[in-house]
C-alpha cells in the first residue's frame, strides 16, 4: 500500500507519487465522529487523536491533524477564558495583554507540557503517531511569534503596536512570543510531529506589505526556527495571501515547503521557490459548505491540473468549517484522488 | 494653484498612509490646518479621499493595499473627524444612525472597527456596540438610538452563519415588525469567499471592503425612506 508518508516522501526527494497528496484539514468535525460537544473532545487528547484517526480512516486523505485549536495557544500563555461553540472552532474570550503592562507579567512556561492543555495536544500527537505506524505524517501546528500577539491583545492594538507603537514594547512581546513560538515546535516534535504547519497570517501580503514584511515580520521568522531549525517546516498561509512574500521566505529562512491561499497562483508560485520546494495549494473550503458534488469535482480538477502543471504539489484546505456536510467533504476527496493521479506518469 | 497645492497635501497625506506611517499622516492635517485649509475641507478633500483610495485599493499602480493600509486610514479617519467636526462651521448633515458590532461568539473587532471609521468619516452616527454581541442587544440598541441600519460584522464562519448572529437578528426584526424600520448590513471573511451568503443568513446587503460600506448603507437608508 502506498501510504501519505510514502507520497510526501516521493515529493520530497523529487520524485513523482502515485498521486497527488491530499491534505484536509478536519479538526472540530472529530468531535462528531465520537458524539460528544466540542468541550469535552477537547478536554482530551485520547479523543482528539481518536477523532482525527477516524476521519483520516472515513475519507482517506494522507495526514493526522495533531491540533485541538489555535486559541489553545493563547491559554497556555494566560488566556482565562476560552469560549465554546457548538459548531465551530473554541476562541479566545479574555485577551491575556488587556494594557501595555500586561506585557512585562506575561510568562512562558520552560516546559509546555506543564500546562494541562498543552500536555493533552502532545498526548494526542503522541498517540497520532503510533496509530499512523509510519504511514501517515502527523501535522503539529504553531501561530508564528508575528501573529501570536493578535490572540493576546486583539488585532486591532496589535497592528497599533507594531505600526506606531512602542518599539520597545512591541520587541519585548515579540521575544516571548518567538520564545514560545520555539519551544513548542520543539515540544511537538518531540511529541512526534512530522510536519511543523507554521501559521502566519498577520505576515501575510492580506494584512501587511512586502516592504513592512521585510522590516517587521521576517527578522521573527527567523529568529523563531532559530533553534528548531526549518527541516520540515510548512509556511502556512493562514487566509492571507502569499505569493509577494515567497521570495524573502525562500531567500532567508530555509524552508522547503509553502502553503498557498487560494487566491495565489500556484505557477507564480513555483517560478518563484523554483523546482525544489513543495507546494500545498488551497481549495476555497467555505464554498464547500453548498457546492454540488459536480462542483467540488470541477474545482478540484481545476487545481489538480494547475498544480500538476507546476510540479510535485500536495492539495489540501484551509481549516474546513463544521457546516460542511459530509458527502461534500467524501466528494472534495474523492476528486482529489480522481484528479490528482499521477497515472500518466508526468508530475 | 490651490488645486496644487491640496493635491500636493493629498498625495503626501496617501503616502503616509501607504506607508502605515501614522505621524507622518496626522503631521499632513496639522500642517492643512496650520495653512488655514478649512475644517471641512481636511475632512472631505484629504481624510476622505485618502481613506477611500486607500481601503477601495486604487493608489498608483500596486494593487497590494493591505488590512494595515486600511486600518491606519480609517483609524486616522476616525480620530481627525471626530475632533474636526466640532470646528465646521455649520453642523454637518447626518447621513443616517447604524448600529454596529460582531456577531455572537466571535471576537474579531478589525474588520468592525475600519467600517465604523469609514462611516464616521463620511457623516453617519455610528453607536459601536463592540464585540460577541447578542442579537437581542442589536435590536435593542438599534431601537433605542432610532438607527436605520444594524451592521454585523463576522470573521468565522459560524458565527456568521449560526442560529445566534445575523439570521437571529432578522428573526427579531420580523417577529418585532421592525423590517420597515431596519436594514441589516453584513462584513467579514466568510462573506468574502462565498458570493451569496449575505442572503442566507438574511442580511439585506454586504460591502465587499470598508470603502463600499458607506454607499452601501446610503443606499439602505435611502431605501427606507423613500
Amino acid at each position: 500500500m502506498t501510504t501519505g508518508l510514502d507520497r510526501f516522501g516521493a515529493l520530497l526527494t523529487g520524485a513523482t507519487p502515485d498521486r497527488v497528496p491530499i491534505v484536509c484539514n478536519l479538526l472540530d468535525q472529530g468531535a462528531g465522529e465520537l458524539g460528544v460537544s466540542l468541550k469535552h473532545y477537547y478536554s482530551s487528547g485520547d479523543l482528539v487523536a481518536e477523532g482525527q484517526v477516524r476521519l483520516r480512516e472515513k475519507y482517506g486523505y494522507d495526514t493526522l491533524l495533531g491540533m485541538f485549536y489555535s486559541a489553545l495557544e493563547a491559554e497556555v500563555l494566560g488566556c482565562r477564558n476560552i469560549v465554546y461553540a457548538d459548531d465551530g472552532p473554541p476562541n479566545v474570550g479574555h485577551l491575556a495583554i488587556g494594557r501595555p503592562e500586561d506585557i512585562g507579567k506575561l510568562h512562558v512556561p520552560d516546559d509546555l507540557n506543564d500546562h494541562p492543555r498543552f500536555r493533552q495536544l502532545t498526548h494526542c500527537i503522541r498517540m497520532l503517531k503510533q496509530e499512523s505506524q509510519g504511514r501517515w505524517p502527523v501535522l503539529g501546528v504553531v501561530t508564528a511569534s508575528f501573529s501570536l500577539p493578535s490572540m493576546l491583545m486583539g488585532i486591532g492594538q496589535w497592528m497599533d503596536l507594531f505600526l506606531n507603537g512602542d518599539i520597545q514594547l512591541r520587541d519585548r512581546l515579540l521575544e516571548l512570543c518567538s520564545q514560545f513560538c520555539s519551544r513548542q515546535i520543539t515540544a511537538l516534535r518531540e511529541a512526534g510531529a512530522d510536519l511543523i504547519v507554521y501559521v502566519d497570517p498577520v505576515a501575510s501580503a492580506t494584512f501587511i506589505t512586502p516592504a513592512k514584511f521585510r522590516e517587521l515580520a521576517l527578522p521573527w521568522v527567523i529568529r523563531d526556527l532559530e533553534d528548531p531549525g526549518p527541516a520540515g517546516v510548512v509556511f502556512f498561509n493562514g487566509g492571507g495571501k502569499i505569493n509577494p512574500i515567497l521570495a524573502d521566505l525562500k531567500e532567508h529562512t530555509g524552508i522547503g515547503a509553502y502553503y498557498l491561499n487560494p487566491y495565489d497562483d500556484i505557477a507564480e508560485a513555483r517560478n518563484i521557490l523554483g523546482p525544489q520546494a513543495l507546494i500545498a495549494a488551497a481549495i476555497n473550503d467555505i464554498r464547500l459548505i453548498d457546492w454540488s458534488p459536480q462542483e467540488i469535482d470541477r474545482e478540484v480538477e481545476g487545481i489538480m491540473q494547475a498544480g500538476k502543471r507546476a510540479g510535485g504539489f500536495a492539495f489540501g484546505t484551509l481549516l474546513m468549517p463544521f457546516r460542511i456536510p459530509e458527502p461534500n467533504i467524501r466528494a472534495l476527496v474523492d476528486a482529489a484522488i480522481k484528479h490528482g493521479s499521477y497515472g500518466d506518469g508526468l508530475p | 494653484m490651490a488645486d496644487s497645492m491640496e493635491q500636493r497635501t493629498l498625495n503626501a497625506y496617501l503616502q503616509a498612509l501607504f506607508d502605515t506611517d501614522k505621524a507622518a499622516a496626522l503631521k499632513v492635517i496639522q500642517e492643512s490646518l496650520d495653512d488655514g485649509m478649512a475644517p471641512e475641507k481636511v475632512i472631505f478633500d484629504i481624510v476622505v479621499p485618502g481613506m477611500e483610495r486607500m481601503i477601495g485599493g486604487m493608489i498608483s499602480t500596486d494593487n497590494l493595499i493591505t488590512l494595515s493600509q486600511h486600518f491606519l486610514a480609517s483609524q486616522i479617519a476616525e480620530e481627525v473627524t471626530d475632533r474636526l467636526i466640532p470646528l465646521f462651521a455649520s453642523a454637518p448633515e447626518v447621513q443616517g444612525h447604524v448600529v454596529i458590532g460582531t456577531s455572537h461568539g466571535d471576537f474579531h473587532g478589525l474588520g468592525k472597527k475600519i467600517v465604523s471609521g469609514c462611516l464616521k468619516a463620511r457623516m453617519f452616527q455610528v453607536t459601536d456596540l463592540g464585540i460577541n454581541v447578542a442579537p437581542e442587544r442589536f435590536v435593542e440598541a438599534a431601537l433605542s438610538a432610532n438607527a436605520q441600519v444594524i451592521g454585523i460584522s463576522s470573521m468565522m464562519i459560524h458565527t456568521a452563519t449560526g442560529e445566534r448572529g445575523p439570521k437571529r437578528v432578522r428573526q427579531l426584526l420580523n417577529e418585532q415588525g421592525l423590517e420597515h424600520k431596519m436594514r441589516i448590513i453584513v462584513g467579514g471573511a466568510p462573506y468574502r469567499f462565498h458570493d451569496n451568503l449575505f442572503r442566507e443568513v438574511g442580511a439585506d446587503a454586504w460591502a465587499d471592503t470598508a470603502a463600499e460600506a458607506p454607499a452601501v448603507v446610503a443606499r439602505l437608508v435611502k431605501e427606507l425612506r423613500s
